[in-house]
């Protein structure tokens, strides 16, 4: 005799279909529609209000490598990739390092202190900066005052220093939240670890390299990818701090893809998608060399 | 227990806002349905009959109905131009005359709801008439023309207007827009700073930009203030100064940088300016405004007569400035205009007619609205007629007591027309990098070449 109805398993996946269901839904709608749609958008040309197929069809994607401006943007981005990630990744990890000590004093108090730049908004933080390091801001006056500098210097109308700014700001309000990702591995690190060594004569530093950093790895290569993936996509700083100024000397790839689909007068939104997937591809393949280096388990 | 109760709390609080977040912009959809239809609600039951029988009712009685919404910006400048113009039309034309106006944060708002509309094809979204920008009008015709309507056909005489104003507006021979203010260039100097330094504002008035250089070295070797600022980043200067001297940056639709001789040597000068300690580029718009002009760093100001506005903000200066017309390279007054703004129809006015005869008589030359406008917003006409009339001759304390505004329309009569682009601002953009750079130590025309290579590139030339 056969049993009619469904047995318990299949009756439990059914369920969990339908919880699964509302966010598959929601996901797919609001997510991957628009992705799809931003494919063909990026394969189109012309006014927003009418646009056409592009001739040929890969005219964005080829316009962008001929694009100065963007190849530009492109060369902002990496450099603060290069120099800002290694810095802030360094700095979280001696900081967590520091925290973690359990006979340091004030240890929360610290801990929050340093976590705390993580809670303003990017644009107020951007702003304040800005006005920090206006021509006629507080570091100037401080360092007009002091005599270090002969007259106000315009840090951010200066291609060099404006760059150094936006990488002195981007450490401040990043390192605190890379470095509660390694207090927390540092958690899990069993202490008799560290007992062991100390009996076996390791200096402080053997330890940190040896010990700390290897087991560690998964959280490191976490912050990596997220680090690097964030700074890609930067753009409140280059947006708000220094407007992807002077002469473009700051300015992001999303600040010039927004530039070129909401800035004034422009809505040339086929050309700004395709150099999106540009970004999206850079992300992925930086994300995947992240993970093969960093994954050990073979 | 103790968490079961904390979870609760969470997913009230979560579930509470969600729904205030739904419920307001579901709230907002309705108030603008509702609006929408009680628009059409008027458009309907409005009779046929014609009002009064005064003889500029033609226009009255065309599409029956008594109201226009209008976008506009600046609280200060433009919607008291446009609420004079409301007054008047109601008092003189149409006694049940309603114009609703909704304010804009900034003239962007408006250009980004029409980016929207024309993007999403639905211009269901767009006011009966709205304020645009001079310099991004033709691009926006060009891109979406399904969001205006021409106007050629107004009751108004175009004659009585700056040509170099209506030049923007009118695209393809075709007139688009009604002049509201106007952007005549002014140079405006500290007297009392000039007297400082042995100068007058005669001394100022038709000299080259050499001798402008020399007496700007020693007002601020003098007194420490720079004789002119401007925005380094959006550097109008040189739109401005080409103008003048009657050249544009554009020729035959294309850009027109490296080999145009006029524009080279207004860059050479910029940057000598610069040098020099007579100019000082700011950052950005915020910092030229706030920073240089109401942070009082500067001894003279140049640029559209919109500026006034913000030079007026620093009270204890009242009668220490005057204006004059702008130098040039050779010597002799120049003349020019920057920015300002006109009216437009949309294609989702409900009343075409209604609008246009509105904006006809009101804008199209009426001395009743553009006395208003100058009173109660400090917004100048380009009409050549309605500028003689008695309120623009009066003396403006904060000027000395000089007719700065009867002077300001003379002015703007001999502008030059130039040619116009879609890419205003755009080439502004790059030229203003180019300059940057080369006061940073690179090469003049190299930059410009590379600034000319990206705005060809930019439009596909």
């Amino acid at each position: 005799m056969k049993k009619k109805g469904m047995n318990v398993s299949a009756k439990q996946r059914v369920w969990g279909w339908i919880y699964l269901m509302p966010a598959t839904l929601l996901i797919a709608v609001m997510s991957f529609y628009p992705i799809i749609q931003a494919v063909f958008t990026s394969l189109k040309t012309g006014s927003s209000a009418k646009m056409a197929w592009a001739d040929p069809i890969s005219y964005n994607y080829t316009r962008m490598f001929q694009d100065k401006l963007f190849l530009r943007s492109v060369g902002n981005t990496f450099l603060y990739l290069i120099v800002e990630v290694p810095i802030m990744l360094i700095l979280a990890i001696l900081l967590a390092q520091l925290l973690n000590n359990k006979d340091l004093k004030f240890r929360g108090f610290f801990r929050t202190c340093v976590f705390l730049p993580c809670a303003t908004s990017l644009v107020s933080y951007s702003l304040i900066f800005k006005s920090l390091f206006a021509t006629q801001g507080l570091l100037n006056s401080v360092l007009v005052h002091l005599g270090i500098l002969q007259e106000n210097y315009n840090f951010l109308g200066t291609a060099g220093s404006a760059r150094v700014v936006i990488i002195l700001a981007l450490i401040w309000r990043w390192t605190g939240y890379n470095m509660v990702f390694f207090l927390a591995g540092l958690q899990n690190i069993e202490y008799s670890v560290y007992e062991a060594a100390k009996i076996d004569g390791a200096s402080g530093w053997q330890t940190f390299w040896r010990i700390t950093v290897p087991l560690l790895r998964p959280t490191i290569v976490m912050t990596a990818i997220m680090s690097i993936n964030g700074t890609l996509q930067l753009f409140d700083e280059s947006m708000n701090l220094t407007g992807g100024g002077p002469a473009n000397a700051t300015i992001t790839m999303s600040h010039y893809i927004y530039n070129n689909s909401f800035g004034q007068g422009v809505a040339n939104f086929g050309y700004a998608s395709a150099m999106s997937f540009f970004v999206f591809i850079l992300v992925a393949v930086l994300s995947l060399i992240n993970m093969k280096v960093g994954d050990k388990r073979d | 227990m103790k968490r079961k109760v904390l979870s609760l709390i969470l997913t009230t609080a979560m579930t509470a806002a969600l729904l205030a977040g739904c419920g307001s912009s579901g709230g907002a959809a309705a108030d603008g349905g509702d609006a929408g239809d009680s628009a059409a609600a008027q458009t309907e039951e409005a009779a046929p009959s014609s009002d009064d029988g005064a003889a500029a009712q033609e226009e009255g009685a065309a599409g029956g109905s008594h109201k226009l919404t209008a976008w506009a910006w600046d609280a200060g400048f433009n919607i008291p131009a446009l609420q004079a113009a409301a007054d008047d039309y109601k008092a003189n034309v149409d006694p049940d005359f309603e114009l609703e106006i909704v304010e804009q944060s900034q003239s962007e708002d408006i250009e980004n709801a029409v980016t929207l509309a024309g993007s999403s094809g639905d211009y269901s979204t767009l006011p009966d008439i709205f304020l645009f920008q001079d310099h991004w009008i033709q691009r926006y015709v060009a891109d979406y023309p399904d969001a205006f309507v021409d106007v050629a056909d107004a009751d108004v005489n175009w004659d009585d207007f700056s040509q170099e104003k209506l030049s923007y507006s009118t695209i393809n021979g075709t007139h688009y827009g009604f002049p509201v203010d106007n952007g005549t260039v002014i140079c405006a100097y500290r007297v009392d700073l000039l007297d400082q330094c042995g100068y007058t504002i005669d001394d100022l008035t038709g000299i080259s930009w050499d001798d402008f250089i020399k007496i700007g070295q020693e007002v601020y070797d003098k007194t420490g203030k720079y004789l002119l600022s401007m925005d380094g980043d959006g550097n109008d200067l040189v739109y401005m100064m080409l103008q003048a001297e009657g050249v544009s940056q554009f020729k035959d639709g294309k850009p027109n940088i490296v080999n145009n001789e006029k524009l080279v040597e207004v860059v050479n000068k910029i940057i000598e300016m610069v040098q020099k300690n007579v100019l000082y580029l700011a950052n950005d718009w915020n910092g030229y405004t706030n920073e240089t002009i109401v942070g009082d760093m500067v001894a003279g100001v140049m640029n559209g007569n919109w500026i006034i506005p913000t030079i007026e903000q620093v009270a204890e200066n009242s009668g220490k400035w005057e204006i004059t017309s702008m130098p040039t390279l050779e010597g002799g007054e120049g003349y020019a205009s920057n920015g300002g703004s006109s009216l437009y129809v949309s294609s989702n006015c409900q009343d075409p007619a209604l609008a246009k005869a509105f904006l006809a008589y009101t804008f199209g030359g009426s001395t009743v609205t553009y006395d208003g406008a100058l009173q109660n917003g400090g917004v100048i006409t380009t009409c050549i007629s309605a500028g003689k009339s008695d309120v623009y001759n009066q003396g403006v304390e904060y000027f000395n007591n000089t007719p700065i505004y009867a002077d300001i329309v003379a002015m703007g009569a001999n502008v030059p027309v130039v040619e116009q682009s879609d890419y205003h601002y755009t080439c502004r953009q790059y030229i203003a990098a180019a300059i940057i750079n080369a006061i940073n130590g690179a090469d003049v025309m190299t930059e410009l070449q590379a600034a000319e290579d990206q705005l060809n590139f930019e439009m596909g030339n």
